[in-house]
């Protein structure tokens, strides 16, 4: 085995460059796939920041009695230990932030038509240290200039033909049930990545709806937001750990994690991870075209080579062998070259970020849209695999015409020219 | 020790079969330089082949002290080569990515019986044998045509075969390097009681061989010893 390696390696040296470009190949590929992977990831990850920071957060808290009713978003079955379960919260070191929210179903009107839709009443001095919505918006978040300021959907205020500055007439049940309607002005338009959020929503503030809805603080949601982690996975552990810890403390509360709450994306995340699995490992198959045209050229160079070995008892196995290390090594250059390289991309994605609007604009993934600057992840498991892939590509590829090397009329190989 | 009885070996070229040995019999005992002469296409490569395990004959025996060659399977056939036959090209057929010593050691490597430290001291012998000292750490493409060949010498007769099988061992040498060789394969033959066989044309190889047996349409028309 000795001399076989020491063949392979005094080969590989001595057709440096066929060896360096066989290697720069497989490492574009790698350096491609773990650069592709990242980003992907990223895209994924800054769709679910979108969803977590528009509508999902981290984690949501309801009562037990609040979910079986959630369809009908009663103003009943409100979190009676709002006290206790903030200052557990606030002890929490995972928790970063959290707001209180209470949902409720109505009309808004513009004096000649009416459209249904779901309100929101929110805190706005804490809302923000949750949700994003404030980035979102034409005009300004709550800015408390006057009296019943409402804040609503884009798509809805064209429905409605109004605009900042106008007044809006919003129907609700109270809490009592009694029917109620107001005036309010519009200081905000959110235009944001969901149509939901911009089409059929609008956000009042406690102040407002403990007149308009009888509310009398009554709090029917908790949403919270757990440290952003640059692995996805920890993160949705961590959510999940919070969950848990709030269902232990308060028997009567349950909580949901982003990734219950946006299960169909997550679904739809999965099939297109699929596609984008295959396409790269396309890259890599292209790669290995690269390795196995080397090590058939370096047999093709090497046949009188061969032959000698064979004369001198060398089993067409061990000359198999010796092919197919020529192979492993280039693949072990080119998946380190590749892995280097792609780490440091990886790097440049994960710290400096993929400014993707400058590039293409707004991005559907997986119907949820992504925009601003993407950033990569460290995905040490596909880094690993793409590492071992190479170098098990590069070694099968060069099984074939190691193969054919093995099997050559020792007498035609000495023959040779 | 060796003994051919009655070798035939066809070809198929096509939709002809050509006769390459036509009932080659004959005894090669230890010891002998021997050289096989004939034009070409008389067989003399065909017959090295099959005396050096590479083919096998289409019918008629070898044996090689009582064992049958014919009956033997690719991987005892690789292992009977391995062990006892060694071969010297016209071409020297050296392993360019090795060195001097490398080259030399091969047989011993690939046969894997021998420690490292056996094997350094028996490579060490053999360059001084052929006359390379100071050479061994040197690639084929730093060495002449001659050294060349001395390599290829040493590095036949390093694992102590039973039979050196040398295809037109002079052919590339001038005459004075081809003599210098063909003295040296003698000098070693002497010494050593390595048996001999070419298959050649040179003269000077006939000079020195103590038996002749010449080739004609694949069989031996006339086998004499000096």
């Amino acid at each position: 085995m000795g001399a076989l390696l020491k063949i392979s390696i005094r080969n590989i040296h001595r057709h440096s460059r066929r060896t360096l470009s066989s290697a720069v190949t497989i490492a574009a590929g790698l350096t491609m796939f773990i650069f592709m992977n990242s980003m992907y990831k990223g895209m994924d990850y800054a769709a679910i920041d979108n969803m977590i920071n528009l509508t999902t957060s981290s984690v949501k808290i309801h009562t037990q009695s609040y979910i079986k009713e959630k369809k009908s978003l009663p103003l009943d079955y409100g979190i009676d230990t709002y006290d206790s379960l903030t200052a557990y919260l606030a002890s929490n070191q995972k928790v970063k932030s959290f707001t209180r929210r209470t949902e409720f179903l109505g009309q808004l009107s513009n004096y000649t038509d009416a459209l249904p839709v779901v309100g929101t009443v929110v805190d706005p001095s804490s809302d923000t240290t949750v949700f994003n919505l404030h980035k979102y918006l034409e005009g300004e978040f709550f800015p408390g200039k006057s009296e019943k300021e409402i804040i609503i959907g884009r798509s809805l205020a064209r429905e409605l033909n109004v605009s900042v500055g106008d007044f809006v007439t919003l129907q609700a049940l109270t809490r009592y049930e009694s029917h109620n309607a107001d005036e309010f002005i519009i200081t905000g338009l959110i235009n944001s990545s969901d149509p939901n959020l911009n089409k059929n929503t609008l956000f009042i503030t406690y102040q407002d709806a403990n007149i308009f809805l009888d509310l009398d603080n009554l709090i029917t949601e908790i949403d919270l937001q757990v440290f952003r982690n640059q692995n996805l996975n920890i993160m949705t552990q961590e959510m999940e750990q919070v969950g848990t810890s709030i269902e232990n403390h308060f028997s009567n509360l349950k909580t949901a994690t982003f990734k219950e709450l946006g299960a169909a994306f997550f679904e739809m995340a999965k099939q297109k991870q699929s596609f984008g699995m295959i396409f790269m490992l396309l890259i890599l198959l292209i790669a290995s075209v690269g390795i196995f045209n080397t090590v058939l050229m370096s047999v093709y160079e090497r046949i009188r080579e061969i032959g000698i070995l064979r004369s001198h008892g060398m089993r067409g196995f061990d000359v198999m062998i010796m092919f197919c290390t020529e192979g492993f090594i280039t693949g072990l250059l080119g998946s380190t070259l590749g892995l280097i390289i792609g780490s440091v991309a990886n790097s440049f994605l994960i710290y400096k970020g993929f400014p993707l609007e400058a590039f293409a604009g707004n991005v559907n993934t997986t119907g949820m849209p992504v925009w601003g600057t993407i950033y990569g992840e460290w995905n040490p498991d596909v880094m690993f695999f793409a590492f071992i892939f190479g170098v098990v590509t590069a070694t099968l590829a060069g099984l074939i015409p190691a193969y054919k090397a093995s099997k050559m009329n020792i007498i035609e190989t000495l023959r040779f020219v | 020790m060796l003994v051919l009885e009655n070798i035939k070996k066809a070809y198929r070229k096509g939709d002809q079969i050509f006769n390459a040995l036509n009932g080659v019999t004959a005894e090669i005992n230890k010891g002998e330089f021997m050289a096989i002469v004939g034009p070409s296409g008389s067989g003399k490569s065909t017959l090295l082949n099959i005396l050096g395990c590479l083919d096998t004959p289409t019918e008629g025996n070898v044996l090689y002290d009582g064992a049958e060659l014919g009956k033997m399977s690719e991987n005892e056939l690789s292992s009977y080569r391995k062990k006892h036959i060694a071969f010297i090209f016209q071409s020297y057929n050296l392993i360019p990515v090795l060195t001097v010593r490398e080259n030399i050691e091969l047989p011993l490597v690939i046969d894997k019986v021998r420690t490292k430290k056996e094997i350094s001291q028996k490579v060490m012998l053999m360059i001084e044998a052929v006359g390379l000292s100071g050479l061994q750490d040197r690639f084929p493409r730093e060495l002449s045509g001659g050294q060349e060949q001395r390599v290829a010498i040493a590095r036949a007769l390093v694992k102590d075969p039973l039979l050196v099988l040398a295809d037109e061992p002079t052919a590339n040498l001038d005459s004075v390097t081809a003599e210098e060789i063909i003295s040296l394969m003698k000098g070693i033959n002497k010494t050593m009681n390595t048996t001999f066989l070419f298959s050649t044309h040179d003269p000077l190889v006939q000079k020195y061989a103590q038996r002749i047996a010449v080739l004609k349409d694949g069989l031996i028309c006339s086998d004499e010893r000096k």
